[in-house]
């Protein structure tokens, strides 16, 4: 223990690139972004100085407010399912019997690999009401008798949005369990296994627990890449009266269709503070159950 | 290693960093300034005067656009230039414009011409950014022009900023088979006439949907209606008050009348119900524009004669694609040689005939629509049956409001439609939207 | 050891019916490749059709897709060396050493995942414009230093899967920190360096909006800007992209499997065959 005070200097030569990279190169546009936050900026003018009032245009803005709701809604009906799904998958495909774990693994990532475009042709095509695969097909097993308008229903159309991205990145997470899974060594088991344990116990006494790490790592990525969801949901549209609109597809329409970009900036910064309040949450949580 | 040793390395890696960077921006800004500037060869200025003889015209110019057929318009044009070099950049995506305006605002690395969308066109032409072609003799180029297609290419003190080479109409597409056994008929004129009013649309509707069992709709859907009042409407504002056609009443109340009567197949724009109906026939007239052939399955020529286009209550056009002159161009007579050359009826003929985008020139209309046939309707004179209500269309100039307006109706209108809303509460729920985007506007 | 025979079927019926759905869209983009424009507008393929040459003359007629594919793998394997090793420097100088405000900047590097980047890009135009390296590769590579994501995942891991003992005891053999860093610590970190690796290489072989913004001449630009500009006036040309789609598909496919080996370390794959 001693040597590691002796040698702490060096953690920040170690940590060094990443200040020295962000203080290049990421710093400048976001103090920029916060700039323009504090002005009016249609792009085209040179952005006046308006103080705090896109801040409080933010504060009284009912359709952002909407926004957060939507985004935590698709985002906790996606996030359930995708990490239960993963942990699930991660489990069988770290047992010694099963077969062609390299095949599935690939296969489990193939959704993270298709395309924006692709994905957006594809669930037109798939969810079109009169057209669709997935009416034909309740209609041909008698689930239903009408097509239903998926996209035009604000609850389907959330669900569909939650669907899409839990489809997307339940292979991402599954690898970081998979890595997880890896990184336990395979004395622990070995030994478990000598003593007589059963494979359940060895799932919640041994693996789960030693995932600990892992987990906290998957809870707050999950919690600050879902609540900044964008390009799926951007395909599926806003849904009838914008309830499928996540913050970030918000913030994008205000910047760049109706070119309020210092608007959009402030709206940034209010997404940047949410995220923050929700991360911090997230970290206690899972702190509590240590 | 110790830690001055270990500092030293971090050290020098982000020197070397830097001087790399230090290169990189050397290489880059030799590449930009020859590209946009003037080439070598751009010294020896291109002939002011209109009249150059094509071999005269010498230098290099820069176009930034969205889509790639421009390199068609660069071939042809340098075909006829030879000393002219044309560079076609493109740049997809919705992000062109953020592009445009970041390069735009720092002044450098900017195209000599710029291609800009109806979409958002507007904000462009308010700003200093395009240079004044009226000026420059533009208004020559379009004073044949179809109104509606020039008057979009003016700021608001009516100055030339852009000029486009297409006029994208609109009709009601039909396959020949389908009107016939439902309509009766198959003859253009006679099927304009059958629809020349909502009314008749109604009446109509109801009658092939109650012949069908509901099974064939006259229609693809109410919503169309939106696109076709589009550029028949007032603009949106106005004194910087939001302004509402009541034509919008109108239009929204005769949409719910042709959703409960069963008259449209509620088929969202250009989706794959839209396409197989528009292709099967089992929706009888599909209002779209010239350029969306591509929705036709026409796989082996089994499409050939199979259309006919019949003109749709009032006319309509629908997108649009315009191309301006960068203020601070070094090279702005021989862009406008360029101008020249997409405002031309040659240009416009020959880009009729090879990609079926139809023209911005009335002339070309006037000279060929006695002649011009296309595959899929067979024998049909279309320019023909577009020229009328094109050259009648009203000449809207653009503003920056309008596009990003329409569409705020065109969502909140459908939602209503969905629902079967009154127009009183479309009309609230447009105007909440429309006061949150834009809230320097006045809403009542 | 042997597998219940009930638990065994179920897990491989479970795994064969998520493979099916993940399958599937991946399939349909394959076969979407060699059909018309019409019939990828309104139906889901599944059969394989007529059209790849002609979409494929298309796309090659419009683009150069070879040369952005050897743009796109040029930046995307420097980025990613570049990212994997300084994010695994970064992550384990705050996993193994104590030092002041150590939470504090931690905190800070998670921070830079918060705010939302899609404006950023104007700030970072104008900074790279002041820098002069628009219409260089610089813009999309040097970001790769920083960052948090990655920080953030080897840090987890080296928590749990790098003993202080090691440490301790190459300090002891008289390894320096940097040589102890590559030697021992390295090695060790080699699945979640794999792991992460797959994620640098995929988010950077998609990127789309920097290059499209940062990059000028048409032949510099990657693979994804390219793809997306094959488009007539008004719509895209499906056909001819989806045929630039799956050829830019297949790299990050053989790159997943090389670094998908390396995820199982060299005991659990011995344990495997048993």
């Amino acid at each position: 223990m001693k040597s590691k005070v002796n040698k702490s200097a060096y953690g920040y030569l170690f940590i060094s690139p990443f200040f020295i990279g962000y203080a290049v190169i990421g710093l400048v546009p976001i103090l920029y972004t916060f700039y323009l936050s504090l002005t009016k900026w249609d792009g085209f003018t040179d952005p006046v100085y308006v103080g705090l009032s896109n801040y409080q245009r933010l504060l009284h803005d009912s359709f952002f407010f909407q926004t957060i709701g939507n985004t935590l809604i698709i985002w906790i009906f996606s996030i359930v399912p995708q990490l239960i799904l993963a942990l699930l998958l991660a489990l069988i495909l770290n047992e010694k019997f099963i077969r062609g774990k390299h095949f599935f693994r690939a296969v489990f990532y193939f959704p993270n690999l298709i395309s924006a475009v692709t994905l957006g042709v594809l669930f037109s095509l798939i969810f079109d009401w009169q057209t669709g695969a997935v009416n034909k097909m309740l209609m041909n097993i008698g689930l239903l008798h009408d097509p239903i308008n998926w996209l035009k229903d604000p609850w389907w159309s959330r669900a569909i949005a939650a669907a899409v991205t839990c489809w997307q990145y339940f292979g991402f997470n599954l690898i970081v369990f998979i890595a997880g899974m890896q990184s336990i060594p395979a004395e622990v088991f070995e030994a478990a296994e000598v003593d007589g344990a059963t494979k359940r116990q060895m799932v919640f006494k041994i693996t789960l627990p030693l995932l600990r790490q892992v987990f906290m790592f998957t809870f707050i990525t999950s919690v600050i890449g879902g609540l900044q969801l964008f390009d799926g949901p951007l395909m599926l549209g806003d849904g009838p009266g914008n309830t499928a609109r996540t913050m970030i597809m918000y913030l994008y329409e205000t910047a760049f269709k109706a070119f309020d970009y210092s608007y959009g900036a402030a709206t940034a910064y209010g997404i940047f503070i949410i995220i923050m309040v929700f991360t911090a949450i997230t970290a206690r949580a899972s702190r509590l159950k240590e | 290693m110790n830690a001055k040793k270990w500092l030293s390395i971090v050290l020098t890696a982000s020197m070397i960093m830097i001087l790399l960077a230090a290169c990189g921006k050397g290489n880059s800004n030799n590449d930009s300034s020859a590209s946009p500037a003037a080439s070598p060869s751009g010294s020896a200025s291109p002939s002011a005067s209109a009249s150059a003889a094509p071999a005269d015209l010498k230098g290099h110019l820069v176009i930034w656009t969205y889509f790639d057929q421009v390199k068609q318009m660069a071939d042809k044009f340098t075909e006829a230039h030879p000393g002219v070099k044309i560079d076609v950049q493109i740049f997809p995506g919705d992000q062109y414009e953020t592009k445009l305006m970041t390069a735009l605002q720092s002044g450098r690395n900017v195209p000599d011409i710029i291609d800009l969308d109806r979409g958002y066109i507007g904000k462009f032409l308010e700003s200093k950014f395009l240079a004044d072609l009226s000026a420059m003799g533009g208004e020559d180029l379009v004073k044949s022009y179809l109104p509606y297609v020039q008057a979009y290419g003016r700021s608001p003190d009516g100055k030339l900023k852009a000029i486009s080479d297409n006029s994208s109409p609109g009709g009601f597409w039909y396959v020949r088979e389908s009107a016939k056994k439902w309509l009766g008929t198959d003859d253009p004129d006679k099927i304009s006439s059958m629809v020349d009013s909502w009314d008749k649309v109604i009446e109509l509707g109801k009658k092939v949907a109650k012949d069908s069992g509901g099974k064939v709709h006259l229609i693809q859907s109410a919503s169309a209606l939106n696109d076709i009042m589009s550029y028949n409407t007032a603009s949106w504002v106005k004194d910087g008050k939001l302004n509402i056609d009541p034509k919008w009443k109108d239009t929204y109340e005769t949409e719910l009348k042709i959703r409960a009567n069963n008259v449209d197949a509620k088929l969202p724009f250009m989706s794959a119900g839209w396409g197989s109906a528009l292709n099967d026939g089992s929706v009888i007239l599909t209002s779209m524009p010239s350029w969306a052939v591509f929705m036709v399955d026409n796989k082996d020529g089994k499409a050939k004669g199979k259309f006919g286009v019949a003109k749709t209550p009032q006319g309509f056009f629908l997108g649009g694609r315009y191309e301006g002159i960068y203020e601070k161009s070094p090279n702005k007579e021989l862009a406008y040689e360029v101008m020249k050359f997409i405002a031309s009826p040659e240009w416009q003929k020959y880009n009729l005939e090879k990609t079926g985008n139809m023209p911005g020139n009335a002339t070309v209309f006037d000279q060929n629509q006695d002649t011009f046939k296309s595959d899929l309707f067979g024998d049909q004179l279309i320019l023909k049956t577009y020229a009328d209500q094109m050259k009648a269309m009203p000449a809207l100039q653009a503003n920056k409001y309008d596009e990003g307006i329409l569409s705020k109706w065109g969502k909140v209108a459908g939602d209503g439609l969905e629902k079967g809303a009154s127009y009183d509460q479309v009309v609230a729920a447009f105007k909440k939207e429309v006061k949150n985007t834009y809230p320097e506007l006045q809403v009542e | 050891m042997r597998a219940n025979p009930v638990t065994g079927t179920i897990s491989y019926l479970f795994l064969i019916a998520v493979a099916v759905v993940c399958l599937l869209p991946f399939y349909s983009m394959i076969i979407t490749a060699t059909h018309s424009n019409t019939d990828i507008a309104q139906k889901l393929l599944l059969i394989p059709g007529d059209q790849l040459s002609q979409n494929y003359h298309r796309l090659i007629g419009s683009v150069n897709i070879w040369r952005g594919l050897l743009n796109t793998a040029f930046v995307t394997v420097v980025s990613t060396i570049l990212n994997v090793y300084t994010a695994t420097m970064v992550g384990y100088g705050f996993s193994k050493f104590n030092f002041r405000f150590k939470e504090t900047l931690f905190l800070a590097v998670l921070a830079t995942m918060m705010i939302p980047g899609q404006l950023g890009i104007i700030g970072f135009y104008k900074l790279m414009d002041t820098l002069h390296m628009l219409d260089t590769y610089w813009p999309l590579i040097l970001g790769s230093l920083s960052n948090a994501f990655g920080v953030f995942m080897i840090r987890q891991f080296a928590d749990s899967s790098v003993p202080t003992e090691i440490i301790e005891s190459g300090r002891i053999d008289g390894y320096g920190e940097l040589q102890l860093f590559h030697r021992l610590i390295l090695p060790l970190l080699v699945p979640v360096m794999a792991t992460y690796a797959i994620f640098a290489f995929i988010g950077k072989w998609n990127d789309f909006l920097t290059p499209m913004i940062v990059l000028f001449d048409n032949n510099k630009q990657t693979l994804p800007v390219m793809i997306a500009s094959v488009k007539s006036q008004f719509t895209s040309d499906f056909g001819a992209q989806y045929v630039g789609i799956v050829i830019s598909v297949v790299p990050i496919v053989v790159f997943f499997s090389l670094m998908s080996k390396r995820i199982i370390s060299g005991v659990s794959a011995g344990a495997v065959k048993g």
